[in-house]
């Protein structure tokens, strides 16, 4: 896996330390945060689509405030290597697209909020956990929706074994007059040994014109897909290990900035390895 | 290669295998045939080792070896291929990396080097010919969203692919159509050789037409009652069992 | 808003109160305020043993030290504990001996309010006990009962004679320190209902208790104890209205179930009291502590349908203390005007291959506030415990809210937990699909609600579904243009 230094030195980021993008602003590479502290960003450009990576190699607290202009569109990937206490807060304004992709694989509590205040904004959000041995893994997610003609899309798969806990906490709000709201938020867990799953995933909604939902499970590896396994010849803890990864993986493809995603893969592979 | 003798298993208090006596030959194809909850299915997978069934007494030797104490793994790894009457569907696990760890875990077992990348997908490529498989369907996730046909063929691709010494294929004619039936049937046909052996689980003399049986053995209540060659398929095909069971069944 | 929608909140707001009436009953009252004397008082009135005095006065002395409740999605003016009138009772001049004895207003009032308190009542298969205020007026059918054992009767009685099985059972489930209004409910609580069925013995007839608040500036604080003995089984109703009064009235009871090993026990509430006028003055706050406990292989069924109360917060809950006991919890809640409700269940599995089962419908009209609450909690030793919950919320009028707020505490690795909410409205199409068949709007709601609370609905007895059918349509009366 590459270290920090390596991603710095490798050349395939531009290092951004916040502050507004613009049309000027170069992002023919990805624009990187490295452990931000205290950070705001703004995206004012709306020609093409603004690739932030946000990397968490320090056990520190984190606050990245990002704005996502009219029209602009921004796809954002955030991994958590150290137990970092962070916090994202993002406000989209009108006809904005926000996606992204954020990876908690250490014992990390991550916070995200997203205030969808411009009509037409869209946000989509896919996260995994990997909670092993002693973790606690968090998640927060809150979404507002303060106006209309908002579409929200969380979901957020987790994994907890050995003595872990994965807890997640989410609350759709719709406000009043926010007509036309489309919101889904999804917690998906599986659990093993003596892990601990705790779900909240909440709705709180005052408009009526609205289709909102949210859905949490808790389950287990699927005992009939490691006998297939095992039938072709993988060892049980192999089998597992894969169907662990496999349980993440959707959420692993969707992020496209490749070596984040190759550091994701061998970061959930590992961390899965010795699963019962 | 196989040798069954007096294999009795449950399943918590329910004795479903009662004393099944089987010997295959390298080169035998074999039907086993029989009424539905005769203990067919249950016998497939107490063979391939399943935890869900006690084996309470009797033996089974595999390729001159001691079967029962094997777990699952290892009796694949030593070549013991179970074909699924319903294939499990693996989100998120791709096919090419499931089946090169499968592959390899054999050649591991069988002192052979893993298989290189090229080589790799050269074999996949080759094997799913076999069974007409897409070969798009092989970059998907294991079974995810496949066709009940597609789900078959794959079972038989993954078979050619491991190369088992036996292969035990339960129902695999179950819910396909005709042009399916005759393409996996054909596939199992062609794999087989006289190093191998075939244990085709059925219920219907249709399957046979393709893959012809050397024997024919008919289970009932959990025990063979009654063996024969090809023609057994087709009498039963006509007259039902009742006769057997009349004669035999207890 | 659309016009055919104020139609429909035209007509919610028409839409009456029927059991609002008062009974002109001459009514003992004791002094306003709470205080270790009033307790004495009670506990006199009711010539309780000491003991239960003793427990009367533990559950006050800790509710003292405690707060209410503030997390729930809520908001409760401040009430002052010392204004309620904390027993009132009809005036009696001798123990009853037969139905006829019973003052014929209170016969009136509880004719109006269609309980089946006479015998001839008795095709009706239903044995109630009615409680009015404080006291319970009369229990039926009680000889058939005891033919097979089945004890039913108010609960003052039964802790006069049969002391040894109430003291067995009562805060077995539900402590008096649990929470601040069940501390005070074993305070101050004055009467409900007491069922015991002995072992193995299925009750012939569905069990009912009918609570009614009339008198003024009082509250109300019955006790609901059942016990139901190894491989028994009994189906319990509860229904209660009150007056319509400009003040708010509280409403603080507990139900404890035991449902010992192998046995059943379903118990169905229809919740109708005074849910306050449009502008939301007056109405009832509920606030209940409702809980069973099920042993081995035991099954326990709540199903609520809530329509009343100006406030409800109530959250049935099940122990599944036993391997393979099973919960569930049904719960249609509709709010309208100025309603506020809060309520849910708690479901916790702590036996092996427990299973639990929830279904929440909540409708919320005018400007109410209608939220699910639910808790699962497996516990490390539940193995193979499952739960499947689906809640969903409908929402008519665009001044009303509808939450929810589950929470899945999973800490056994071989637990399936599901959870899924959905919230809509009524669709246009739906409507208009029914208007174009001919049907009024009114009526296309009044189908369109009942057919979205039917799986609820349905699993209540007969008679009680279609009470509970009325009262969903009456409640929305004119909801649909």
């Amino acid at each position: 896996m590459m270290n920090p230094d390596e991603i710095l030195k490798s050349g395939l980021f531009a290092v951004f330390a916040g502050g507004v993008i613009s049309s000027d602003t170069d992002i023919s590479r990805p624009l990187l945060l490295l452990d931000p502290r205290s950070v705001d960003v703004s995206v004012e450009r709306t020609d093409s689509e603004v690739v932030l990576a946000i990397l968490h190699t320090r056990t520190d607290e984190s606050g990245v405030n990002i704005t996502v202009g009219e029209g602009a569109r921004l796809s954002i990937v955030e991994l958590y290597l150290a137990e970092a206490f962070s916090e994202v807060r993002i406000s989209q304004r009108v006809s904005s697209s926000c996606r992204m992709v954020c990876a908690e694989l250490c014992g990390a509590n991550v916070s995200y909020r997203m205030n969808l205040e411009g009509e037409g904004a869209e946000n989509v959000l896919r996260g995994l956990f990997v909670a092993s041995g002693a973790d606690h893994c968090t998640v927060n997610i809150v979404t507002n929706h303060l106006v209309g003609g908002c579409k929200s899309d969380s979901m957020v798969k987790g994994v907890a074994f050995g003595q872990a806990t994965g807890e997640f906490r989410g609350l759709v709000y719709v406000a009043e007059d926010a007509q036309n709201t489309d919101a889904m938020q999804q917690s998906r867990n599986i659990q093993s040994g003596g892990a601990r799953i705790s779900a909240m995933p909440q709705l709180e909604i005052y408009a009526d014109d609205v289709r909102c939902s949210h859905g949490a499970t808790v389950g287990q590896i699927d005992d009939e897909a490691v006998m297939y396994m095992r039938q072709r010849g993988l060892c049980e803890e192999e089998a597992r290990r894969l169907l662990a990864e496999g349980f993440v993986n959707d959420i692993v493809c969707r992020c496209d900035v490749e070596p984040l995603r190759r550091i994701m893969e061998e970061r959930v592979a590992e961390k899965t390895e010795g699963l019962r | 290669m196989l040798t069954v003798k007096n294999l009795h298993a449950s399943v918590g208090d329910k004795e479903i295998l009662r004393g099944i006596n089987l010997e295959v030959k390298a080169g035998e194809v074999h039907a086993i045939m029989g009424p539905n909850g005769s203990g067919k299915s249950t016998l497939a997978s107490v063979l391939a080792g399943s935890e869900k069934f006690t084996v309470t007494s009797g033996e089974v030797t595999f390729l001159g070896e001691d079967l029962l104490p094997l777990s699952v793994e290892e009796r694949a790894r030593r070549g013991l291929f179970l074909g699924f009457q319903y294939p499990v569907e693996i989100p998120g696990v791709s096919m090419a990396n499931f089946m090169k760890l499968a592959v390899n875990e054999r050649r591991k077992y069988l002192g052979k080097e893993p298989v290189g990348a090229a080589e790799f997908l050269r074999m996949m490529r080759e094997k799913s010919a076999v069974v007409e498989l897409d070969s798009k369907l092989t970059s998907r996730s294991v079974n995810e969203g496949f066709s009940g046909g597609e789900k078959k063929k794959n079972e038989i691709f993954q078979m050619a692919m491991l190369e088992p010494e036996l292969a035990i294929l339960d129902e695999t004619d179950s819910g396909l159509d005709i042009d399916a039936l005759r393409i996996v049937a054909t596939g199992v046909t062609k794999l087989h050789t006289d190093r191998n052996a075939t244990i085709v689980i059925t219920h219907y003399q249709r399957l046979l037409d393709y893959i012809v049986p050397d024997y024919v053995h008919v289970l009932y209540k959990g025990r063979i009652i009654y063996s024969g060659d090809k023609s057994l398929a087709l009498r039963l095909e006509k007259e039902g069992y009742d006769w057997l069971i009349n004669e035999y069944g207890e | 808003m659309k016009d055919n929608e104020r139609d429909i909140l035209d007509s919610l707001e028409r839409s009456d109160y029927k059991y609002g009436f008062t009974s002109d009953i001459e009514t003992e009252l004791i002094r306003r305020g709470l205080d270790e004397e009033v307790i004495r008082t009670i506990s006199e009135k009711k010539q309780e043993p000491e003991w239960m005095l003793e427990y009367r006065l533990k559950a006050y002395r800790h509710w003292l030290t405690m707060e209410e409740p503030k997390w729930a999605h809520l908001t409760i003016p401040p009430i002052d504990f010392q204004d309620i009138i904390y027993y009132a009772s009809p005036k009696q001049k001798k123990a009853l001996g037969s139905m006829d004895e019973v003052d014929p207003e209170l016969r009136r009032t509880f004719d109006k309010l269609g309980i089946p308190l006479e015998e001839q009542k008795a095709l009706a298969g239903v044995a109630v006990d009615a409680v009015l205020d404080s006291v319970s007026v009369k229990t039926t059918f009680r000889e058939t009962l005891a033919e097979k054992g089945i004890i039913f009767c108010p609960i003052s009685e039964a802790i006069r004679e049969y002391p040894d099985l109430v003291k067995r059972y009562l805060g077995s489930v539900v402590s008096y320190a649990d929470n601040f209004y069940a501390a005070l409910n074993s305070a101050v609580f004055s009467d409900g209902s007491f069922c015991y069925i002995p072992k193995g013995v299925r009750c012939p007839m569905e069990l009912s208790t009918y609570f009614r608040i009339n008198a003024q500036g009082t509250g109300q604080f019955e006790r609901t104890l059942i016990v139901a003995d190894e491989g028994s089984y009994v189906s319990y109703l509860e229904g209660c209205t009150a007056p319509r009064r400009d003040e708010n009235q509280l409403h603080a009871a507990v139900v404890e179930i035991v449902v010992e090993r192998d046995a059943e026990v379903k118990y169905s509430t229809v919740q109708n009291w005074y849910p306050g006028d449009k502008d939301g003055n007056g109405g009832i706050y509920n606030f209940v502590t409702k809980r069973g406990l099920c042993r081995e292989n035991a099954h326990l069924s709540w199903t609520q349908v809530e329509t009343g109360s100006a406030i409800t917060w109530k959250y049935p809950s099940c122990v599944l203390l036993g391997d393979n006991s099973v919960g569930e919890f049904y719960s249609v809640a509709m709010t309208n005007h100025f309603q506020q409700a809060d309520t849910g269940t708690k479901m916790i599995h702590i036996g092996r291959n427990t299973r639990s089962r929830i279904v929440s419908k909540g409708i919320s009209a005018g400007r109410s506030q209608n939220s699910y609450r639910g808790l699962v909690k497996i516990g490390p030793k539940a193995e193979c415990a499952r739960n499947y919950s689906q809640c969903d919320s409908l929402l008519i009028g665009d001044r009303c809210g509808a939450h929810t707020f589950p929470h899945i505490d999973s800490r056994n690795s071989t637990a399936v937990v599901e959870h899924e909410a959905t919230t809509s409205k009524i669709s246009e199409d739906q409507l208009m699909y029914c208007n174009q068949r001919g049907l009024s709007t009114e009526e296309a709601v009044g189908l369109i609600v009942n057919g979205y609370a039917k799986e609820v609905l349905s699993k209540l007895p007969m008679e009680f579904a279609i009470e509970a059918q009325k009262l969903l349509s009456i409640s929305l009366e004119g909801s649909v243009g």
